[in-house]
């Protein structure tokens, strides 16, 4: 087997789709009522389509606080330092444009086959990453490992004159996307924002989280999580905008904080935020949509 | 949805209006937090999406002994619970106040401990901030509430949309909360127990003294919002880290005023699915 170079798709996607050209055979990972959905307002599943890359991350970043500390939580600097604010000789920009890479090389690689089977629009696009083992103990131990991305997703074929120019991409199922066209908006792409922010645990921060604390906010942690979840809000929202959407609706958000320990008495918390959905656009000319609900009373 | 898709250009517009996208181009743009169902009925409603608006607040839960044999609220932590929430609702409505908005609709309230640290709690409300078509409502009034906030609501899209259909506007989420230590047994009443069907009283105390505790808390929220009553009250009684007997009482629900005088609804048409679920 010869070597594959990582540009355009694998060999084996590449057979994969010679073969639907030649045989017309449909598949689709929709279930009855996506497919019911999606037929009811005029598109046809055309094949399941897959997008993966396995990537090593070896290099997170610095990861440091920037806090140059003195002992126990004095000293200067300090506050929370997002992937994306933050000089790039402290903090995890780039474990966060790993992450970039990854997902969005999945997505590309599923919307290339989609596009090798003329289809208009990929529906129900699942996104997953998970952990391959670590080659070695020291490997497991830095915490760079590898990790698989995955997007599966069912390429839908529109039956109309015009053609949409790029296939559209959505994580909603063929329900949803009946829905919304029914009412007048049109799924265009999957977005997704991450941050990364680190920050360190200074005097404060120690008093606030202790046992004896009494009832107060813990200020650094909070600002923390604000600072990670508005990064990954404003990455979502720039990725939509440059997407040229109108709207996008957030299927999940996630937030992940745990601590480290950089070195003696020297504490550090790390917080993850992802925020995961899909850009619109409203293709209705009315005022109002054109279709509206009927309200029933299901007897069960 | 009868109504004949081709007839109305699905998907030919669909597939028109993508080709037309260009990378960049300036757009107004909204975010929300709301399903694909929520979003389509808010709409219907009346109302616009402006943006998902987040609060949240990373809280020490102070420390508070209590009595084995006695009943008692554990008034640290009941204060601990609701100034964490407020702090997090809060800043959930600057949020949509800086967005102009009349309302937030879909709020969810969690609450996560930490591992880490001891006693950490999150206090997280997400909501979508949502604006109206029409200025005022049906009444005349402006929809934000007597206190100038934008209104709050935990109520699903769905239920947000049959509650305007039949007349009421949201004010407000009101909560009533009370941490609440219920005594344990002394031994020889426990011994005395032993193969009996009898009523416990004091645990049938405490736990009638929490609950009307957190709910007329919640009605006193109401009453400052002069509201007309509470809709989608969820009573929840919350173990949270603190072992067997002590528990918060959580009192949650919507409050709201009437926006005509009648509250008939279109009846809803019967059908029989074809599936169970």
């Amino acid at each position: 087997m010869t070597e594959w170079a990582g540009r355009g798709l694998p060999p084996a996607a590449a057979e994969r789709m010679k073969r639907f050209a030649s045989t017309g055979l449909r598949t689709s990972l929709l279930p009855v009522p996506g497919a019911v959905g999606v037929q009811s307002v005029g598109f046809d599943p055309v094949g399941e389509v897959m997008g993966c890359i396995v990537e090593h991350i070896g290099w997170s970043g610095f990861g440091g606080c920037g806090y140059i500390g003195g002992f126990g939580g004095l000293g200067i600097g300090g506050g929370t330092l997002t992937s994306s604010g933050s000089p790039r000789y402290v903090g995890f920009g780039p474990y966060v444009d790993a992450l970039y890479r990854g997902y969005g090389t999945a997505l590309g690689r599923m919307t290339a086959e989609a596009a090798a089977m003329d289809a208009d629009g990929v529906v129900g696009v699942r996104l997953s990453m998970s952990h391959l083992e670590a080659r070695s103990p020291l490997e497991a131990q830095l915490g760079a490992g590898n990790r698989e991305f995955v997007a599966l997703g069912t390429a839908v074929r529109s039956r109309s004159r015009h053609r949409p120019g790029r296939v559209f991409t959505t994580d909603l199922a063929g329900q949803d996307v009946a829905k919304l066209l029914a009412a007048g908006w049109v799924p265009c792409a999957v977005v997704y924002g991450i941050s990364v922010a680190v920050r360190h645990d200074d005097w404060r921060t120690q008093r606030q989280a202790s046992w004896g604390a009494g009832n107060t906010e813990v200020f650094g942690y909070t600002e923390l999580v604000t600072h990670v979840r508005a990064d990954a809000r404003y990455r979502f929202d720039q990725q939509a905008r440059s997407a040229g959407a109108e709207g996008a609706i957030v299927s999940s958000m996630g937030l992940q904080i745990g601590e480290i320990e950089p070195s003696e008495n020297h504490r550090d918390h790390v917080a993850e935020a992802g925020v995961f959905g899909t850009a619109l656009v409203s293709f209705h000319r009315g005022s109002t949509a054109p279709t509206r609900s009927l309200t029933i009373l299901p007897l069960r | 949805m009868t109504a004949d898709p081709t007839a109305l250009g699905i998907p030919e517009d669909a597939m028109r209006r993508l080709a037309e996208m260009r990378p960049g181009q300036a757009t107004s743009l909204f975010t929300s937090d709301l399903s694909v169902n929520e979003f389509l009925l808010v709409r219907e409603a009346g109302f616009r999406p402006l943006g998902l608006v987040l609060g949240s607040s990373i809280y020490h839960v102070g420390f508070q002994l209590s009595r084995w044999n006695s009943n008692q609220e554990l008034t640290v932590l009941s204060q601990a619970m609701y100034h964490a929430r407020e702090l997090a609702m809060t800043r959930m409505e600057t949020e949509a106040d800086q967005l102009g908005a009349d309302g937030i609709v879909g709020v969810r309230l969690e609450i996560e401990f930490k591992e880490f640290g001891s006693d950490l709690a999150e206090f997280i409300a997400i909501g979508t901030a949502v604006t109206a078509d029409e200025p005022q409502a049906p009444d005349g009034q402006p929809w934000r509430n007597n206190q100038g906030q934008p209104f709050t609501s935990d109520l699903s899209g769905q239920d947000f949309w049959t509650l305007i259909q039949a007349g009421y506007a949201p004010l407000g989420m009101v909560m009533g909360s009370c941490v609440y230590h219920v005594a344990h047994q002394r031994f020889w009443q426990a011994m005395g127990n032993v193969g009996q069907n009898v009523e416990l009283p004091q645990f049938t105390q405490a736990l009638y003294d929490a609950r009307e505790l957190a709910m007329s808390r919640m009605q006193a929220e109401a009453e400052r919002l002069v509201a007309e009553g509470i809709v989608g009250v969820q009573l929840r009684s919350l173990g949270h880290r603190w072992g067997g007997h002590t528990t918060e009482f959580f009192a949650i629900g919507t409050a709201v005023r009437p926006l005509r005088a009648d509250h008939v609804i279109v009846k809803p048409q019967l059908v029989l699915p074809l599936t169970d679920s």
